[in-house]
This record gives C-alpha cells, sequence and structure tokens, in this order.
C-alpha cells in the first residue's frame, strides 16, 4: 500500500524536475534530494499541494496487461460464479421437497421422504454433534502440537514435524475411515466402556443399554458412535488446524518476544503473553476452518457409523449420522423426489459450511496475525 | 480510492446479480430442455424393429450394477470371461435398488437385483423403468443369518433358529442370547447372558426386501408390530415390504452398507453377539457360521446348495411371457415346503436386462451382454455351489435363454441341456442337485438334541455342547438320513444318553444317506470342473476365439434440441465471456484519492515505517 503511494507520487515528481522554467520546483527539488542523501525524509506536502487533483491519471496499458488482468479476473468471477451455481442449483432442486415438506423438513427426524414423512433434525443434529466432538479433540491436539513445533522443537525435529503434520493432512479421508472401522472401533471400545461406568451420571455418557454392575456385560453397545466417528474425524482436522496456528504463531513478532524476555519473561510467559494474544486470532481461525471441514466430512463418517433416523444424545450409544454421510447412503438409490430431499439436505449442509467458513474468515481477517498476513 | 473502488464493487455486484439471474432463467428452461429428451427415448423404435437382424461387430465393454446379494458369483464370473474372452465387464456392487435406479437411469447398462420394479404391497415407491427391460434369473441362494457367538470363549459354530426366533430377533422381541426361546432351540447349549446386536441393511438392499417379504407372509403379526414402532405406515393392512431395513430407537441395531459391510462387522472380534441376514457366500467368505433355520417339517437346515435348490422346486416363476414381471418368482410356497431339506429363506437373484437400445446402449454392447448370459446360465452355474449360491434350475436356464435373445446386438450361442454342464441338470430333465440332495442328520430334528458340525464358513469348526443334559446319542444320528420315505426318526434313541462330554465326531460324518453317493459324485463333478477354471476350451465356441480389435466408430444419438434452449445456451455463454473480459477493459483505472490535510498525517506516518 505505501510502496503504491510512493510510486504514485515518483512519477509527478520527477517530471517536475524536467520543467526547464520552474525554477522554484527544481530548487526545491534539489534541495530535497540533498536532504535525503543525508538520510532525512522531506514532508511530500509542499510538492503534492501543487498536483491538480482533478487532472486525469492516464497510464498506457499493453495488450500484455489486458490479457493479464482478463486472465486474472475471468478465475476470480468463476469462482465467484461456480459457488452461486452450487447454491443456486441446490436450491432449484431442493425446492421441491422444502415446498413439499415446509417446517417439518427442520424438525422431522425420520428421512423416509417416499412415505412423506421426512426432515434433517436427526441428521442435522448428528452433523452438529460429530463436529463437536471432532473439535473438542481437534482444538487442544492441534493448539498443543502446533505450540510444540513453534516454540519448543528444536530446528532439525521442527522441520521434519511440519512434513510429518502436512502430510497427515494429505492422507484421504477414506484411509481414516478404514481405520476407524476395523481398527479404532475395537479398540475404542474399552475407552467408552470406561467413561460410560464413571462418567454415566452425565447424561450424554449415560448408554442406557449398558449395565456397568452386569458382568456379562459386552461392549458392543459401544460401537458404531457419534464418539467414534468424531474421532475419525478429529484425526482429519487437527492437521489442517495445526498447520493454521503454527503458521500464526510464527509470525509473533520478534520485537515483542524480546521483549517480553527483556522484562524477565519465561518461555510459557512469552507465549501465554505474547505468541497466544498475538495468534487469537488464528486459534480461533484454524478451529473454525477446521469445524467446516469436520461438517462437511463424508466418507470416514458414512464408513465408521451406523446411520440412525433419530436425535440420538447418548454420544457412547451405537448410531449417529451426518448430513453428508446421509446423502452418500442414499443418492445412488433415491428415487426423484427422494433425491430433491437430499438436495435440501445438501442446501442446509452447504450454508451452514459457508457460515462457519465466512465467519473464519472474518475472525482471521480482524486479527492482528490474519491482517499482517 | 475508496470512490472508485466502491463503484468498480458496486458494477461487480450488479454483474454477479446479473448473471445469477441468467442462470435462474436458464434453470427455467432446462427442464424443458430435458422433457425434449422425451421424443428422443422414441426415436429409437425404428432402430428397434430392426433389432433381430443387427448383431453387433466387437464386444465392446459393459457396465452393470445393483445387488450386493449375488455379487461374489458375479465377480467370479466376469473375472472367467475377462481371463477367458477378454470381454470387458464391470460390475459395480452398490445394493439392489441402486442397481434398479441405476437402470432405469441409463447410467448402467445392465441391472441386477433380488426384486423386480414395483412389487406389490412395497413401502418404497418404485417404478418401472422408461426403457424396455426384461428379467433373467441369474443364480439361486439362501439369505443365511451369520453370527459371532462364544460361549467361554470358544466360538458356537451350530446355532440352530426358528423362524418365529429370527422374526423376533430383528423385531427386537428377544434381546439376549439366553432367552428361552433360542433356548429352546438349541438344547445342547448353554447360552450366555449377553444382549444380541441384530446387524441390518443401512442401504437399499434386496436382501432386506426378501427378508421382508418373508416377514410379512410367515410372521405377519410381529412385522405388524414392529412396523407400528418404527413408525412406518401400513400398505394394505400390514406392514409393507421393504429394501430399507426400519430401525427402532434405542433398540441397539447396528445399520451397515452393502453385504460386505453387515459381514465384516459381525466378523469383527469385538462384535460378540452380533447376527446378520446376508448371502450365504458372504458367510462362506468370512470363515463364520450360520444359523440353521427351521423349516417346516420341524428339520433345522442351512442354505447349502442342495437344499436352496429343493426349495426352489416350489418357487412359482411368472410363467406369463406378455407380462412385465414375467420370470420373476413368488415364494409363498417356499416357505412352508415340506420337504425335510427345505432352507426356507431360498431365492432366485434377477439380471434386468435392457431389450432396446435406449439409454446409449448399442448393438456391440448387446453382443457382450449376450455372450456374458450365455456363459452364467451355463458354465458359470457349475461355481455356484463352491461360491455359497445354487445354480439355475434346468427351466429357468432355458426360459433365460429365451430372454437373452432378446438384447438388441446379441447373437448368443444357446447350448442345449447336454452341452450346458450346469449340475442341476439331468437327462430327464429334472433337477438333478435337488434329487441327490442329502436329507438332514436325525441331529437336526426340533428336539432334545442338536448337531454339533459347524456350519457355513465354520465348516470344520465343531462345538462341544455346553448346556442340556440329555442328549440324544449323536452316534445314530446318520439313521435319520434315510432314504426320502423314512420319516427321519428312526435312528433316533432317546435312551442313548451320551452327557455334555459327547465326542465332536458324532453328527460330523452325516450326509451318507441313500442319496449320498450320488450327491458327493456330483460335487466330484464340480470340484473338477473348477479346476479348469471354469472356460474349458471344448464349450468355447469358434466365433469367441480370442481377438483384440480397435474400437468401432459410434454416432452418439443427439436429442432435437429446440431453438429456444440454443438461444439461451448462446446467450449465456456471451454474458459469461462479456461479465469475463468487459470489467477490465472499460473500466478506468483506480486512482487514489489525494490525501486533504486530515489523511496527511497519516499517510506520512505509514509510509514512514514502511521504509
Amino acid at each position: 500500500m505505501s510502496t503504491d503511494a510512493d510510486e504514485n507520487s515518483g512519477e509527478p515528481r520527477g517530471g517536475s524536475a524536467g520543467v526547464p522554467g520552474d525554477v522554484a520546483v527544481a530548487e526545491l527539488e534539489r534541495q530535497r534530494r540533498e536532504l535525503r542523501e543525508l538520510g532525512l525524509e522531506t514532508s511530500p506536502a509542499p510538492r503534492d499541494a501543487r498536483v491538480d487533483p482533478t487532472r486525469p491519471l492516464v497510464s498506457r496499458r499493453g495488450w500484455q496487461d489486458n490479457v493479464f488482468r482478463v486472465a486474472a479476473h475471468s478465475g476470480g468471477t468463476l469462482v465467484l460464479l461456480i459457488m452461486t451455481l452450487v447454491g443456486v442449483f441446490l436450491l432449484w432442486r431442493g425446492s421441491q421437497a422444502i415446498d413439499a415438506a415446509g417446517w417439518d423438513f427442520v424438525t422431522e427426524q425420520t428421512f423416509e421422504p417416499d412415505n412423506g414423512r421426512f426432515g434433517i433434525a436427526a441428521v442435522l443434529f448428528g452433523t452438529i454433534v460429530i463436529g463437536v466432538i471432532a473439535l473438542s479433540v481437534a482444538v487442544p491436539l492441534a493448539l498443543l502440537t502446533a505450540t510444540y513445533i513453534s516454540e519448543y522443537a528444536p530446528q532439525g525435529i521442527k522441520r521434519f514435524l511440519i512434513g510429518v503434520v502436512d502430510l497427515m493432512a494429505a492422507i484421504p479421508s477414506v484411509v481414516y475411515g478404514l481405520w476407524g472401522a476395523f481398527w479404532l472401533d475395537g479398540n475404542l471400545l474399552p475407552v467408552s466402556e470406561w467413561i460410560s461406568t464413571n462418567f454415566g451420571w452425565i447424561p450424554i455418557f449415560a448408554v442406557p443399554a449398558f449395565d456397568p454392575d452386569d458382568p456379562l456385560a459386552t461392549p458392543t453397545v459401544f460401537t458404531a458412535t457419534a464418539f467414534l466417528a468424531g474421532l475419525v474425524v478429529a484425526m482429519m482436522v487437527a492437521p489442517i488446524s495445526t498447520s493454521i496456528m503454527r503458521e500464526v504463531f510464527d509470525q509473533a513478532p520478534v520485537g515483542e518476544r524480546e521483549g517480553a524476555l527483556a522484562l524477565g519473561a519465561s518461555r510459557w510467559g512469552v507465549i501465554r503473553n505474547v505468541v497466544y494474544p498475538f495468534g487469537a486470532g488464528g486459534i480461533i481461525g484454524g478451529s473454525m476452518l477446521g469445524l467446516g471441514r469436520a461438517l462437511g466430512e463424508t466418507i470416514a463418517v458414512f464408513m465408521v457409523i451406523s446411520p440412525i433416523y433419530y436425535i440420538n444424545w447418548h454420544i457412547l450409544g451405537t448410531g449417529g449420522n451426518s448430513i453428508s454421510a446421509l446423502i452418500a447412503l442414499r443418492h445412488g438409490e433415491a428415487s426423484d423426489f427422494e433425491v430433491s430431499a437430499l438436495m435440501a439436505a445438501g442446501l442446509v449442509l452447504f450454508l451452514i459450511t459457508m457460515l462457519v467458513n465466512f465467519v473464519a474468515g472474518f475472525i482471521i481477517q480482524r486479527s492482528r496475525s490474519g491482517a499482517a498476513s | 480510492m475508496t470512490t472508485i473502488t466502491a463503484q468498480r464493487a458496486r458494477v461487480a455486484r450488479a454483474l454477479v446479480v446479473v448473471l445469477g439471474i441468467v442462470f435462474v432463467v436458464l434453470s427455467a428452461v432446462v427442464p424443458g430442455n430435458t422433457a425434449t429428451g422425451a421424443p428422443a427415448a422414441e426415436r429409437p423404435d425404428a432402430a428397434r424393429a430392426a433389432v433381430p437382424a443387427a448383431v453387433g461387430n466387437v464386444h465392446a465393454p459393459i457396465k452393470g450394477e445393483g445387488s450386493t446379494w449375488s455379487a461374489n458369483a458375479l465377480d467370479q464370473w466376469i473375472r472367467n470371461v475377462w481371463s477367458n474372452y477378454q470381454w470387458k465387464i464391470t460390475y459395480n456392487q452398490q445394493g439392489s435398488t441402486a442397481g434398479r435406479n441405476a437402470f432405469a437411469n441409463g447410467t448402467a447398462d445392465f441391472g441386477v437385483s433380488e426384486i423386480p420394479y414395483a412389487v406389490s404391497n412395497s413401502n418404497e415407491q418404485d417404478l418401472r423403468p422408461q426403457r424396455d427391460f426384461a428379467y433373467m434369473p441369474i443364480v439361486a441362494g439362501g439369505t443365511a443369518f451369520m453370527y459371532n457367538l462364544q460361549i467361554g470363549g470358544k466360538r458356537v459354530t451350530n446355532l440352530r433358529l426358528s423362524g418365529n426366533t429370527i422374526a423376533k430377533i430383528f423385531t427386537a422381541e428377544i434381546t439376549r442370547w439366553n432367552d428361552p426361546q433360542i433356548k429352546k432351540d438349541n438344547p445342547l447349549l448353554a447360552l450366555p447372558a449377553i444382549p444380541i446386536v441384530p446387524v441390518v441393511r443401512s442401504d437399499g438392499s434386496g436382501a432386506t426386501a426378501q427378508f421382508s417379504i418373508w416377514m410379512r407372509q410367515e410372521q405377519t403379526a410381529l412385522w405388524d408390530a414392529y412396523c407400528e414402532k418404527a413408525g412406518r405406515p401400513m400398505v394394505n393392512g400390514h406392514c409393507g415390504i421393504t429394501s430399507n431395513y426400519p430401525v427402532v430407537p434405542g433398540t441397539g441395531f447396528v445399520s451397515r452398507a452393502k453385504s460386505n459391510g453387515v459381514a465384516s462387522y459381525v466378523a469383527q472380534s469385538h462384535a460378540v453377539g452380533a447376527i446378520t441376514f446376508v448371502e450365504y457366500s458372504y458367510a462362506l467368505n468370512a470363515k463364520f457360521p450360520v444359523a440353521k433355520m427351521l423349516n417346516e417339517s420341524g428339520y433345522y437346515t442351512e442354505p447349502t446348495a442342495q437344499n436352496v435348490a429343493v426349495a426352489l422346486l416350489r418357487a412359482k416363476i411368472n410363467q406369463d411371457k406378455s407380462s412385465p414381471d414375467y420370470l420373476t418368482q413368488n415364494l409363498e410356497d417356499v416357505y412352508r415346503f415340506g420337504d425335510r431339506r427345505v432352507y426356507p429363506l431360498s431365492s432366485y437373484s434377477y439380471i434386468i436386462l435392457p431389450t432396446s437400445r435406449d439409454a446409449g446402449f448399442t448393438l456391440d454392447k448387446g453382443l457382450t451382454l449376450a455372450d456374458f448370459g450365455a456363459y452364467f446360465l451355463c458354465e458359470g452355474q457349475q461355481q455356484a455351489d463352491v461360491l455359497g449360491y445354487s445354480p439355475l434350475p434346468i427351466n429357468l436356464v432355458q426360459a433365460g435363454q429365451q430372454q437373452i435373445r432378446k438384447i438388441p446386438g446379441g447373437d448368443p450361442v444357446i447350448k442345449g441341456i447336454r452341452d450346458c454342464n450346469n449340475p442341476t441338470f439331468s437327462p430327464d430333465g429334472g433337477n438333478r442337485l435337488a434329487q441327490t440332495a442329502p436329507y438332514p442328520p436325525a441331529c437336526d430334528r426340533q428336539g432334545s438334541t442338536q448337531c454339533l458340525t459347524g456350519t457355513g464358513g465354520a465348516k470344520d469348526t465343531s462345538t462341544s455342547p455346553s448346556g442340556g443334559g440329555s442328549s440324544d446319542g449323536p452316534d445314530d444320528a446318520n439313521g435319520g438320513s434315510g432314504g426320502p420315505g423314512d420319516a427321519g426318526s428312526g435312528g433316533r434313541d432317546p435312551g442313548d444318553s451320551d452327557g455334555p462330554d459327547g465326542s465332536d465326531d458324532g453328527p460330523g460324518g452325516s450326509g451318507d444317506g441313500p442319496g449320498g453317493g450320488a450327491e458327493g459324485d456330483g460335487n466330484g463333478a464340480t470340484e473338477d470342473d473348477l479346476v479348469d477354471g471354469g472356460g474349458d476350451a471344448e464349450v468355447v465356441d469358434d466365433a469367441a476365439v480370442v481377438e483384440l480389435v480397435s474400437a468401432t466408430p459410434q454416432s452418439i444419438p443427439l436429442a432435437e434440441s429446440g431453438i429456444v434452449p440454443r438461444l439461451t445456451m448462446g446467450g449465456l455463454g456471451l454474458a459469461m465471456i462479456a461479465g469475463a473480459v468487459l470489467p477490465p477493459l472499460l473500466g478506468r483505472r483506480a486512482r487514489p484519492v489525494l490525501p486533504g490535510p486530515a489523511g496527511l498525517g497519516r499517510r506520512g506516518l505509514a509510509g514512514g515505517a514502511a521504509s
């Protein structure tokens, strides 16, 4: 921004110095040059005041400029267009179902469009539950990982860890799904059982089908839960959040760090008083972007969950669902009307994800770290 | 700076709005556009008239979609024809409902489904497709109940269940394995008090549909009550037939997509207590046992190829050639067939063949599909038994051979009884497989004992009795497997009590009834054929020599589009180009508004800081 202003003011300056008649200006210019050589910056006020503010500023534009501008502009326009089109398309295809269901579409739990009873209450609830579980695991994990990588890790390890985290983000979600369905599901059972036994008095951790006093109780009631899906999604969200947070932490100004150290702060003191306040926007924004991904995650959830069409408050009990998993499950076999209902569900997911991402972008931009980056 | 940017932003926004409106208008027009596709669907009529004469030139690749129930057999056949003839066939196992849908939408060249379109009394609206089609049975099989159950850390492999018990398990009436009713079915097992985890299909599935047809007919009261709880509407007074299994909140059911999904869930080591319904072959592949199901005559049977073949002797096949449901099955008599060998939940799986050249189906594709059909109706059936299915009987093979003649572009080699190599064929036209099927041993009879041998994929693992002191001598079990006239109870000796430590070898040798010898021969022949890889050279027609050819030119039928869609598309294109090109060309370069005295200080400071 500031360099731009310098260039603009530089052009007329050179021009006016070349006019032979204007002795006063030439004298002024000479004095300024001398001052600059002495290392002093003069105020641009006298010269700027002479420029006629109404004079049009014309610059010649070559064909290369035009080609570049058209290409760049159409790229930007296209992205916006596609976004709009996706929304319009979903609305158009989904309107049939929304018309038929009315407000029931938001409150009804079952999803049987062919029988006339369908709504997204249960799947929307499941989507949010999975997202919240994923975030409550992924955010602390990502925060600690980012803190370690950016503040504590020795140089060599740091580079290695950054690579590992980026690699984790690149693993396809179907791999996480397989891992969740065939490994984590079985190995999570004792954990779920322990939580349910000891914290069952908290309603969401209770599992009605499980009786801790029964010696023969099998842990099968803890399989294919929202908890499992949330954990699998957390594994996919954490790398993204980590890399955003780490990048923000790395940008914390050295001057302030050194200032804090000079005032006697410990390393943790620097992190708490300089790095975290500076990176607050990045932490929140990274978490929200993670939430956006968690809400939209499809195939991993589809593979681990046992889809149900009612609101299940017991996150450790079998059964859960999400909008994207519902679409993945049903789209191939859906009748025309059911496709319309799925499109409407997709529209809701689209809007929620867009909202989350906009809020995340807003927060990042408003923050100190985000504005600098 | 700000005024000009704001102005340009306004322009850009207006542009986006205009484009948005254009697209809204376009979307309103598009349905009309696709509606004009309807006449295009009628156009092949002319081509259809010429079909019988036209034959495809090369074996074009074809793509099918549908049932996971019969997918194990199809996959094997597809591998065989690829390795023997290089016909490229892709089969996408997505469930019967998805298969019917994909065929109707024209995204698949053939569909595979357990139930036909528009089944009566169904919950789902499942309309017949616009394109012409014909059903053809591909293979028979039994919907088995695969389970994961342990007693004292050892896997149970000889579970027996009556139809009523099964219905109660899958309607959440029986929720624990030590239920008295299960105990009654299994006198020798001390079943644990662990919860039953019924595993059902989450996607639209033909297995679910078959199961619900059986439930609706045989266990009507339970099925109706369950539907009530699940909130499903009644169809003609009773709970409807459904491809999507209803799940009642809080019942501990687990839903998984596809046959592989339910089978692999049950097969997990921690899924003790789980039971699911899935085709027999999946239990064989997973090396897991299946429950023996009680039939009308009081015997618990396993869905072996022979038992299924016997049961399907009573399948009523629609013989009305003018009906859209020609060749489809009616199984109501199968469920109550009184033969001792019957496995009640036996059924056929169907392929949905295109009989016109709609939806991009070409003569070359027809050549591949017809030859593939001719292959699996004869040679392919030899492998059915080993894969966990049951081969088609002669009447269905002959009817099927007529059906594949309807495929446009096909020139199938129709083989007679002698050449067909189908294990069910006998020279007198009867079903050899059913005739030679062994009768169940006496220990499989409903009563106070049960066989100890394993079932399904766990055939070699027997289960030692863990409960119930009064057992009949397993050594006498073979006496029950007498000839067809034998009531089967002759060998039972109530006085011979073997006790809980009964040896494992008792009923293990069963199957040596009078019919057993012949059966053994049949099996041997089947296995010999299998070693050859299923595609012996003798049966390959000379015309089917492996030939590698390049693709033939194909013309894509274009839908007649009116002037309005064309204009709209043209206008849209122009608008898009204009939207991208004009703004940068027309827009004037932004020029910063010169700072007034107030802005000066701020700007100067910022500039100073930057340099």
